[in-house]
């Protein structure tokens, strides 16, 4: 069988100029000043794609992805190398592309349909489905001025989705729509994938890609670092992630933060929008929310029940998270998570099934109160408390969650002793005889 | 179902032939451009498309009163004919000078403004200029129109060569089109020259007999006139529609062959840097 998307050698250069003068004087010499100096955002690519395949690429910001997807959907030109696309091919990245906020839902749905290539007649077939899809109801005969984002967007989505391509192209494009379109936007493309659409698939959610992909490739620095099966390659990311936030510590060069403005395009498109966020408010999209539940509230207690914001090291705090389901669920787990957010680190976290108490089968409208009691023999500073709900047997993905919904912090007032460290570990000392030699840490380090 | 491929570099003909055909296959899109161009104007406004009558009726009405009332009376005296008002005299010249200086400025921009679709999308940008030029002729089009409607109220006939009129257009928006790809290449590659480029278009007004009759120019400045394409074209406009005069034979045949050299050197050039385009915003 022959690859649908398949690349041959492809590099693409940019050039990097320390200002404006300096181009202007590189264009007056037709190139014989040279000040400016050259950034390969992508080095000699080679990359087949079979047919109906889902390829995640992933990567960290400024790797090179949304280059490479920019070639491989046309808009940008390799500098060398070949590209070779068969079929057609819909990148979902320009989402709503050419709206003008005067016209009609219904203007610019079509016209949007024709940019992306498809044609007048085929549009006027697939209308009823587009309007379906988006699920705007009588603003589809407004002029979009009068929308939300979040119906933008739907808007944009439906019609790029609704065209049948054999490639489709997306680039975090799905945190579109609140909860119940997100659902029904991963269903579509779950029947699009099944119908043999080659997708390629740009995210930084790993959860995402290991669920939904067939294959994954890894970028850094413009080279293809590793491919293979999702898992592998979210792996090896995962621990490129933490090895150079071990040697970075917030070094940022000069010349990073000049590649960064030039290529600042693909770090938009890297950066989720927020817009059309579930409703709890502070849930964020770095992770996938399916939604079908909602984390009303989330309250730190003390031994006698009332709230609290201030404790002393060892002291016992209750963690109260209230829930409403808003579907039936068989089972869910509740997760906790504390962070300190001195050290940047998760300091502890666990969930309902682990502490062997199943929160079991809830009905749509139930809206229990979960309580976590634990003591917290932690060093001073601020932690910050999260709560996440998940299914198990699902990919991972959050039912619901939260983002920086309480913190507590832990003084040394009233301690007997304040903790070094992050945090006390029960410990017990013995030192052996004969030659005065002590064993076992004094004081946790 | 189409397969595309980028291999190195194509034929260069073959890229412009391409292009050529995409006209065809978009051509409803380009059909929307058009569309949304012309109205996006007046698409805020309660009258709507009423406007593009109404706008150049109010244009008459403001040149008749400041040109023939105010200080006209100079000219119609060099006028000989008292029966043509001079607002009308000078609006006629307004049009084919608005269409032209109207799409140039905005291919100058054409790219840059439209940055979503040539970075987001694979978009057939050559399609963009031409909006710009049709949309401009189009609009004047209208004005044509309102011309028209005021010569037959106030002369009670229109003359046959107004009918001629539509050849002459064609060749205007190849003119126009082949200056305004030169200005979608221009803004995007150096954007300062859209600035120097700007008071040009405007100063071209001053050059083209517009605001004054051709008669007025000293015989060593004729040149001005017998160079100018622009003067042609307000020439040509003022005899088919106001004074019935067809516009000479060996004049429309240079401007017609320089109008064609220019659209295909306009063109060819586009063509041969829109890859750059995406690079370049």
């Amino acid at each position: 069988m022959t690859a649908a998307v398949s690349l041959r050698g492809v590099s693409k250069r940019y050039r990097i100029s320390p200002g404006r003068s300096s181009r202007l004087s590189e264009v007056l010499s037709f190139g014989k000043v040279k000040r400016s100096h050259e950034f390969w955002a992508l080095q000699d690519v080679n990359l087949d794609v079979e047919p109906g395949t889902t390829l995640g690429i992933i990567g960290r910001n400024g790797a090179g992805k949304s280059t490479l997807l920019s070639i491989i959907s046309g808009v940008l030109q390799p500098t060398t190398g070949e590209v070779e696309v068969k079929g057609r091919l819909t990148a979902i990245f320009g989402l709503g592309a050419g709206f003008n906020p005067l016209f009609t839902g219904r203007e610019n749905a079509m016209l949007s349909g024709l940019i992306l290539g498809i044609e007048h007649d085929e549009m006027l077939e697939r209308f009823d489905a587009i309007e379906e899809f988006a699920e705007l109801g009588e603003f589809m005969d407004q002029p979009i001025k009068t929308y939300s984002s979040g119906m933008r967007s739907r808007l944009g989505f439906a019609v790029a989705i609704n065209v049948q391509p054999d490639v489709l192209v997306l680039d975090e494009a799905l945190s579109a729509g609140d909860s119940a379109f997100k659902r029904k936007a991963i269903q579509r493309m779950y029947d699009l994938r099944e119908s043999g659409t080659t997708v390629l698939f740009v995210s930084h959610s790993m959860g995402m890609v290991t669920r939904f992909c067939t294959d994954a490739v890894l970028l850094n620095k413009g080279r293809i670092l590793t491919s293979g099966s999702p898992e592998e390659v979210a792996d090896r990311y995962q621990e490129m992630v933490a090895k150079s936030q071990e040697k970075e510590g917030a070094r940022t060069s000069e010349r990073d933060a000049q590649l960064d403005y030039e290529i600042e395009h693909e770090e938009e498109e890297d950066t989720p929008t927020t817009s059309g966020a579930p409703a709890t408010g502070r849930t964020t999209n770095t992770r996938w929310v399916v939604g079908g539940a909602e984390i009303l509230g989330l309250e730190l207690l003390d031994e006698v029940g009332q709230p609290v914001d201030k404790l002393s090291s060892g002291g016992r705090l209750t963690v109260r998270v209230r829930l409403r389901y808003d579907e039936a669920m068989e089972e869910s787990i509740l997760g906790i998570t504390l962070r300190s957010e001195g050290a940047g680190l998760e300091v502890f976290s666990t969930d309902t099934t682990l502490e062997g108490d199943p929160l079991g089968r809830k009905d749509a409208g139930e809206h229990p109160t979960v309580d976590f009691t634990f003591a917290v023999p932690l060093g001073s500073g601020t932690y910050n408390v999260d709560a996440s709900l998940t299914q198990p047997h699902t990919d991972g993905s959050d039912v619901a969650r939260t983002q920086d919904a309480a913190s507590f912090e832990i003084t040394e007032e009233g301690a007997i002793s304040p903790v070094r460290g992050l945090v006390q570990l029960p410990t017990e000392v013995e030192i052996h005889g004969l030659e005065g030699l002590q064993e076992g840490p004094g004081r946790p380090a | 179902m189409s397969t595309y491929t980028f291999k190195g570099k194509k034929s260069f003909a073959g890229e412009v032939l391409d292009s050529l055909a995409t006209f065809y296959r978009k051509r409803w899109l380009l059909k929307y451009f058009v569309q949304r161009q012309i109205t996006r104007s007046y698409k805020r406004s309660y009258l709507g498309l009423a406007w593009t009558i109404l706008s150049p009726l109010i244009w008459v009405f403001f040149l008749t009163i400041i040109f023939s009332e105010v200080i006209g009376i100079r000219f119609r005296v060099v006028q000989s004919d008292p029966t043509l008002n001079f607002g009308l005299f000078l609006y006629c010249g307004l049009l084919p000078f608005m269409a032209f200086s109207e799409a140039l400025n905005k291919g100058l921009n054409s790219i840059r403004s439209n940055s979503g679709l040539v970075q987001k999308v694979v978009f057939p940008v050559e399609l963009l200029p031409f909006t710009n030029a049709v949309a401009s002729l189009i609009d004047k089009l209208f004005g044509v129109g309102a011309l028209l409607f005021i010569v037959f109220v106030l002369e009670h006939r229109l003359h046959w060569q107004v009918l001629l009129l539509p050849l002459i257009m064609v060749v205007q928006l190849l003119f126009i089109l082949g200056l305004t790809y030169m200005m979608a290449v221009i803004g995007t590659y150096v954007p300062d020259m859209g600035e120097v480029m700007r008071p040009f278009i405007r100063g071209t007004f001053f050059i083209t007999p517009i605001l004054w009759p051709p008669e007025r120019l000293p015989e060593n400045l004729r040149w001005i006139e017998d160079y100018n394409p622009l003067s042609y074209l307000v020439e040509a406009y003022r005899g088919m529609i106001l004074e019935g005069t067809l516009p000479g034979g060996l004049a429309t045949l240079y401007f017609s062959l320089f109008s064609v050299a220019l659209f295909v050197v306009g063109f060819a050039l586009f063509i041969r840097l829109k890859h750059g385009f995406a690079d370049q915003l």
